[in-house]
């Protein structure tokens, strides 16, 4: 017998069950015997929605069986299963509807038959709004009570709203589990029919909260598939009707799991045979994510920590890797490769660590989803910094392979290990990202040969294959760019615009990691911005790119150039990694860096010029920008890019060397042009600044005049 | 629904309507002129009776002169010529899939041509039992190049890729002696078995055909398909757009045209290029559209996106819009028409291939070592050539539709992944498919293929029969010119999954595609041999009780009865729309439609009205439903 042909007959017998009921009832009754659910303004709630039509009375409930004969069409495709599944439902609501014939009360506690409106109106908005997370059906009886008891306090545990109906019920009575509407288990009846309750609240949802119009069949499906995240736990041995009832479920998009082998259709009808393994199984069906909400750490996880410094003789242990092997990695795996919320950690735990040592970490988060990016990998990788200071008693600075934490000897004594690192990471990624990750696991790392063989082999080749992605991304390569505007809880006028050449200037953004933003939070701090209309390539000025910038900082900026420093420069916020400012005698800019303390030869020091330049205003001749743009072949290319550079702290010119020599050599076809940069080893003053550039060939000395 | 509807064949024909109104200023020809002057078509040459393989005839088979002078019977003649026939889409197919391997061989690091794909070429190599450790991955890809070459012309043997098969099927071929030897060898030895004075039993003459077929599909065809995956990337999802209003007329128009993806990736390469979008911005253009007709469209259109500008029958379509700056052509399906129709206008047609080489042309010819610099010439020459564009005679018709195409083999696994359940499931197969199927969610599988004929209203067989398929719940896979019928219609938009039966809609929401998978070009027919292999293994069934069948409606070229070939000995029941010059013999004629059903488990229907085709097609797929309990 085809699946479609089960649907068909356990329709066939439960279509001859209600036929009969009716007629029975009528012959006891009369035809003007009124027919009603108590507390309903809805009538015979799903055939109601469906057709449009309410039923009042014996009478009316035997012609609107005959248009329910008419949705049991018998082709071999799926649209008549769906319809004789919706046909299956209708018939369960009229049986169900009978037993309120003369009595008010069919069901006895625990059982609780029809839903009032007013409960679903109590349950609708949680419902709606996510709060309660997803609508468990659970029908039949489990293998063991302990199997059927275990499954629903697993829904009930995360929030997941369970009704029940057949056999499960008595499992539940014998286990003295507390059922009722108030811990979310709600049982609805002994019979398969009174599965319709449940079914009569998903449709009243939709009337309710969806403004789907009775009669609106298609509307209705629609809604319940995408809004209602229902879904059926069918227990085996499954028969017909039970089958005929799981098309309806299918239909309204609510996907049936159940242990008896039988044909399977994805993310439908799925056959688990670990009913452990139901709840897990249910929800990746239904895709119903969960908010986590507790961080089951032994200390206190609040944003109220994350400046939190913990000195040296307040810490416990110190994992530093300026000194020793330490990385934290994001990795992309394939579902099957995860194992949602384990945390395994090798090598040494803190407790086996001498009190104030220095020791190697590297912890590894592997994550998987359907919509999961490996670009969105660096964008998660730099959250940790924000989550670990958030714990009480732990610091963390840097990223990738540079990270430095300290766990202070309070945090320690209260019970913190280093599983709780992973929960920490595995809480906040699957809260954060949940739009993207559906499972989440944490490897730690301590063991120190371990973590310089996986430093080396893993963490090292991924950083660089991502900074090699990036340097193939040029601006013209491009057809958008991103606004970001993270800054403006505290600088309300101030916009970055991010292009591949030209990071955030807090150095923290790249086109990527806004691009990345922007897919995980659509309405969030990166927006698109196109740049169709040019106006000035030289120094980079579009109207799109305008009209982004005006409508971001709310109208205090009109226009920006991307690639100017004099005319149109960007504005900054206040986060700037760096600050170049013009140095007229030498023609050329002098940048420091937010590291440095000292005196610069445009006789100001970084914070002297930082209070020039941030809060949003435009000041020509003055930018803040981030460290990775000063190699950038789009540095100040109005006014002929990096050659112009003629000043900055050692410290700084040593990071960017590298990178900036060969942009140097590529622009101008010099070598070794930060050989020409002078640093405060070499003057602090523009005068003794200007000697050395002279002697040196400094090339901005022959450009033309800045100003 | 939203705003979404099908352009319909009506509209596409108004459209055509109101071009050929420009041809007519002109006083360019057209197909539809030319049709009216060879029709009616010779008799004769229509049943496949006439014999012109030797000087003795030619000969023609009539109740009269029932032999010829040699004595050949009316089976044998057109067994000979169905033979030959398939001999010349094998060879065409095959010799395509050899420029590949011959490309692949020249790639390097700073080359034009780069290895896109290396995983898929280390997972070939370890197919083929090639040694991959540390090897680099160029050193790779000549080593396999050369094997590849190898099997145009190895002296034993049988073709690699047919270990691909279910075991099953291998063993039909081997029993039916059509198991393909070295490509090369079988279409030599179909010549030569159709010369004067060779065979002339049809049973012989058919079984070489299949054989000849198979070595296309299972040989010349699924090199070309698997080294230009591993060349230019494999196909995944990607948005594109189709029919002539894809042709933008503020910008520089160039339109690729043939079956190479080698000449058209490096035109596309070239012409995002920023140097060349500056140079056509100084000769007044607003920019540069690459747009493509027939199969190096699809091959384009699944790795870029670069839009469709039409199918076969509407590559002189492109010209009369007046806007094409140049129509740059590779081989197979290019039209002569275009160099006398070319000079009506400022267009530039551009020959490429020593394979194709045409009057009225220009010759540019493109080799591996030289791609680049070519490439850079022909889009500059384009460029150059907007200003010559008379815009009296300028006319786009307004009328696309987008398209999500690119469902290469690997692509679809990708998509059957995401509808997987990682507490039940194993990723990376087709089972879900198989669940859809055998569930009866989905009624079965149509691999639609082939060209436009104006035998048969142009495009409407290829629609309509799509239309009704995805309706009754039966998933469309197309390629070719068929694949492109359905993107200008809209069958390719997601949103067409509102023209679907219940069962069918359903899949394309749950797995974010549309009703019609648009798996490549006509070589890319070997992806749907892998995916008929794949889904048997995954389904422990033989891939001829699969619930999938093959159609080319509107079918035309030699390469297409060679396809048809291979997919009816793959064990694929084929329906064809047109005829293949066989009717004048009942032996050959039963053989094709039947007798060939005991060798391979599958056979040809033709059948000439499209109704009773799509109808004959569902019911032979419910039969194979219920034969399997389904």
């Amino acid at each position: 017998m085809t699946l479609f042909d089960v649907v068909f007959s356990g329709n066939d017998a439960v279509y001859g069950l209600t036929e009969k009921a009716i007629d029975d009832a009528i012959a006891a009754n009369g035809a003007d015997k009124a027919v009603a659910f108590p507390d309903t303004a809805y009538s015979l709630p799903c055939y109601y929605a469906v057709t449009g039509t309410k039923v009042t009375n014996l009478g009316e409930l035997k012609e609107a069986l005959g248009v329910v004969k008419t949705l049991m069409t018998r082709e071999q495709r799926l649209h008549d299963a769906f319809m004789s599944g919706v046909a299956t439902a209708l018939c369960a609501e009229f049986i169900e509807a009978l037993k309120y014939l003369d009595n008010p009360a069919p069901y006895a506690a625990p059982e609780a038959g029809h839903l009032p409106d007013a409960a679903i109106r109590e349950l609708g908005v949680p419902l709606v709004t996510g709060d309660i997370p997803g609508v468990a059906v659970i029908l039949g009886a489990a293998p063991t009570a302990e199997e059927g008891v275990e499954l629903v306090k697993s829904y009930q545990g995360q929030g997941i709203l369970v009704t029940l109906v057949g056999g499960i019920i008595d499992q539940c009575v014998e286990k003295g589990l507390k059922m009722g509407a108030n811990v979310r288990v709600i049982p609805l009846g002994k019979d398969v029919t009174s599965v319709v309750h449940v079914v009569s609240v998903a449709v009243r949802a939709a009337l309710i909260f969806g403004n789907i119009q009775p009669g609106d069949a298609a509307g209705l499906m629609k809604y319940t598939f995408e809004r209602v995240p229902a879904f059926v736990n069918a227990f085996a041995p499954l028969n017909e009707v039970i089958v005929a009832c799981g098309a309806g479920a299918i239909a309204l998009g609510f996907p049936v799991i159940t242990n008896e082998e039988t044909f399977r259709v994805p993310k439908s009808l799925i056959v688990q045979k670990d009913v452990s393994k139901f709840n897990a199984t249910s929800l990746e069906a239904r895709d119903i994510k969960l908010k986590i909400t507790k961080i089951d750490i032994p200390v206190a996880f609040a944003s109220a920590f994350e400046g939190e410094i913990i000195r040296r003789g307040d810490m416990q242990v110190e994992f530093d890797g300026s000194r020793v092997d330490c990385f934290e990695l994001v990795r992309t795996k394939e579902a099957t490769e995860v194992e949602d919320h384990k945390i395994e950690l090798i090598g040494p735990d803190i407790d086996e660590m001498p009190e104030g040592s220095k020791q190697s970490i590297a912890y590894i988060v592997d994550v998987a989803g359907k919509s999961m990016q490996s670009d969105f990998e660096a964008v998660f990788e730099r959250k940790f910094h924000s989550y670990l200071n958030c714990v009480e008693g732990m610091m963390h600075t840097g990223q990738r392979d540079m990270i430095r934490i300290r766990v202070s000897k309070d945090t320690y004594q209260a019970g913190f290990r280093l599983k709780h690192i992973g929960e920490v990471l595995y809480a906040r990624v699957k809260s954060e990202f949940a739009a993207v990750v559906d499972k989440c696991q944490v490897t730690i790392i301590t063991d120190p040969a371990q973590c310089t063989e996986l430093r080396h082999n893993l963490a090292i080749p991924m950083f660089d294959k991502r900074d090699e992605r990036l340097t193939t991304l040029t601006d013209e390569g491009v057809d958008v760019y991103y606004s970001c505007i993270m800054c403006q809880a505290f600088s309300p006028s101030h916009v970055c615009v991010v292009t591949p050449e030209r990071l955030g200037l807090c150095g923290a953004v790249s086109w990527l990691d806004a691009k990345a933003t922007n897919e995980l939070d659509p309405q969030g701090p990166c927006q698109v911005i196109t740049k169709e209309r040019v106006i000035d390539e030289r120094i980079g000025e579009y109207e799109d790119v305008n009209e982004a910038v005006k409508k971001f900082s709310q109208g205090a900026l009109e226009d920006v150039s991307l690639y100017s420093l004099i005319e149109k420069p960007m504005t900054s916020c206040g986060c700037f990694e760096c600050i170049c400012g013009i140095e007229p005698l030498s023609n050329g800019v002098c940048i420091a860096n937010r590291e440095y303390a000292g005196m610069t030869p445009i006789g100001m020091t970084f914070s002297e010029l930082a209070s020039m330049t941030g809060g949003g205003v435009q000041t020509p001749g003055f930018m803040g920008h981030g460290k990775h743009f000063i190699a950038s072949k789009k540095f100040m290319k109005a006014e002929g890019g990096v050659a112009r550079i003629v000043w900055m702290p050692k410290d700084l010119k040593e990071q960017v060397a590298d990178r900036l020599n060969a942009t140097a050599k590529e622009l101008y076809g010099i070598d070794n042009f930060c050989d020409m940069i002078g640093d405060e080893t070499i003057a602090e003053d523009p005068e003794t600044l200007l000697e050395f550039l002279t002697e040196k060939g400094h090339p901005a000395l022959g450009m033309e005049p800045m100003m | 629904m939203g705003d979404f509807k099908l352009t319909t064949v009506e509209e596409f024909e108004a459209a055509t309507a109101r071009l050929l109104e420009t041809g007519a200023k002109v006083g360019a020809d057209a197909w539809q002129l030319r049709v009216k002057n060879q029709t009616p078509h010779c008799k004769f040459g229509e049943q496949g009776v006439c014999c012109r393989i030797c000087s003795m005839g030619p000969c023609r088979i009539t109740p009269k002169a029932p032999r010829g002078i040699c004595g050949c019977d009316v089976h044998g003649i057109v067994g000979r010529n169905y033979l030959k026939f398939t001999a010349g889409g094998a060879a065409t197919h095959s010799d395509h899939g050899r420029e590949i391997c011959h490309t692949l061989y020249h790639s390097s690091a700073d080359g034009s041509y780069k290895v896109k794909d290396p995983e898929k070429l280390t997972r070939i190599a370890k197919e083929w039992g090639i040694e991959t450790e540390g090897k680099d991955i160029y050193d790779l890809a000549h080593e396999v190049a050369y094997e590849a070459l190898m099997e145009y012309g190895k002296p034993f043997g049988y073709s690699r890729w047919t270990a691909r098969a279910p075991k099953h099927t291998q063993e039909l071929w081997e029993k039916a002696e059509v198991l393909p030897r070295a490509i090369d060898r079988e279409v030599s030895c179909s010549l030569h078995m159709s010369h004067m004075g060779c065979s002339s039993e049809p049973e012989a003459l058919i079984r070489q055909s299949l054989r000849a077929g198979l070595c296309d599909g299972w040989g010349g065809s699924m090199c070309g398909t698997e080294f230009s995956d591993v060349l230019f990337g494999t196909p995944k999802p990607i948005d594109t757009e189709a029919n002539l209003g894809v042709m933008v007329a503020e910008n520089v128009n160039i339109v690729v045209h043939g079956h190479d993806p080698s000449l058209s990736e490096m035109i596309c390469e070239y012409a995002d290029d920023p140097e060349m979008i500056a140079y056509a911005k100084s000769m007044g253009a607003k920019g540069i559209t690459v747009s493509g007709v027939c199969c190096t469209s699809n091959e384009v259109a699944m790795r870029r996106g670069i839009p469709m500008a039409g199918n076969f029958l509407q590559q002189e379509n492109v010209v009369l819009t007046g806007a094409c700056e140049a129509i740059v052509v590779d081989v197979q399906c290019i039209f002569p028409a275009l160099g006398p129709l070319s000079k009506c206008f400022h267009t530039k047609f551009i020959t490429t291939s020593k394979i194709a080489q045409m009057p009225d042309s220009e010759f540019i010819h493109f080799t591996v070592e030289d791609a680049a610099d070519k490439a850079k010439a022909i889009v500059k020459m384009a460029i150059e050539n907007f200003k010559n564009r008379k815009p009296e005679l300028v006319h786009i018709p307004d009328m696309k539709q987008k398209a999500t195409v690119g469902y290469s083999l690997e692509a679809i696994k990708k998509v059957l992944d995401g509808v997987t359940n990682s507490q039940v499931d194993e990723l990376g197969t087709l089972k879900p498919l198989v669940e859809c199927i055998t569930s009866g969610v989905i009624r079965g599988a149509v691999a639609m293929v082939g060209c436009n004929n104006p035998k048969i209203r142009p495009d409407t067989a290829h629609i309509e029969l799509m239309k009704k398929l995805i309706a009754n719940d039966i998933i469309v896979v197309a390629s070719g010119c068929s694949a492109q019928a359905a993107a200008k219609a809209g069958l390719m938009d997601k949103a067409a999954k509102d023209l679907c039966g219940a069962g069918l809609k359903r899949v394309c929401e749950l797995a974010d595609i549309p009703p019609v998978l648009h798996m490549g070009s006509c070589v890319d027919i070997s992806r749907m041999m892998n995916l008929v292999a794949d889904l048997a293994k995954d389904s422990g069934l033989n891939i001829s009780q699969l619930p999938v069948v093959g159609c080319a409606p509107e079918w035309m070229s030699e390469k297409a009865v060679s396809i048809g070939n291979y997919v009816v000995a793959t064990g694929i029941d084929t329906f064809l729309g047109v005829d293949p010059y066989v009717s004048g013999s009942t032996e050959v004629t039963n053989l094709l439609t039947d007798g060939i059903r005991e060798w391979v488990e599958a056979a040809y229907t033709v059948e000439k009205d499209i109704e009773k085709l799509v109808d004959l097609m569902i019911e032979r797929i419910e039969e194979k439903r219920k034969a399997i309990g389904i």
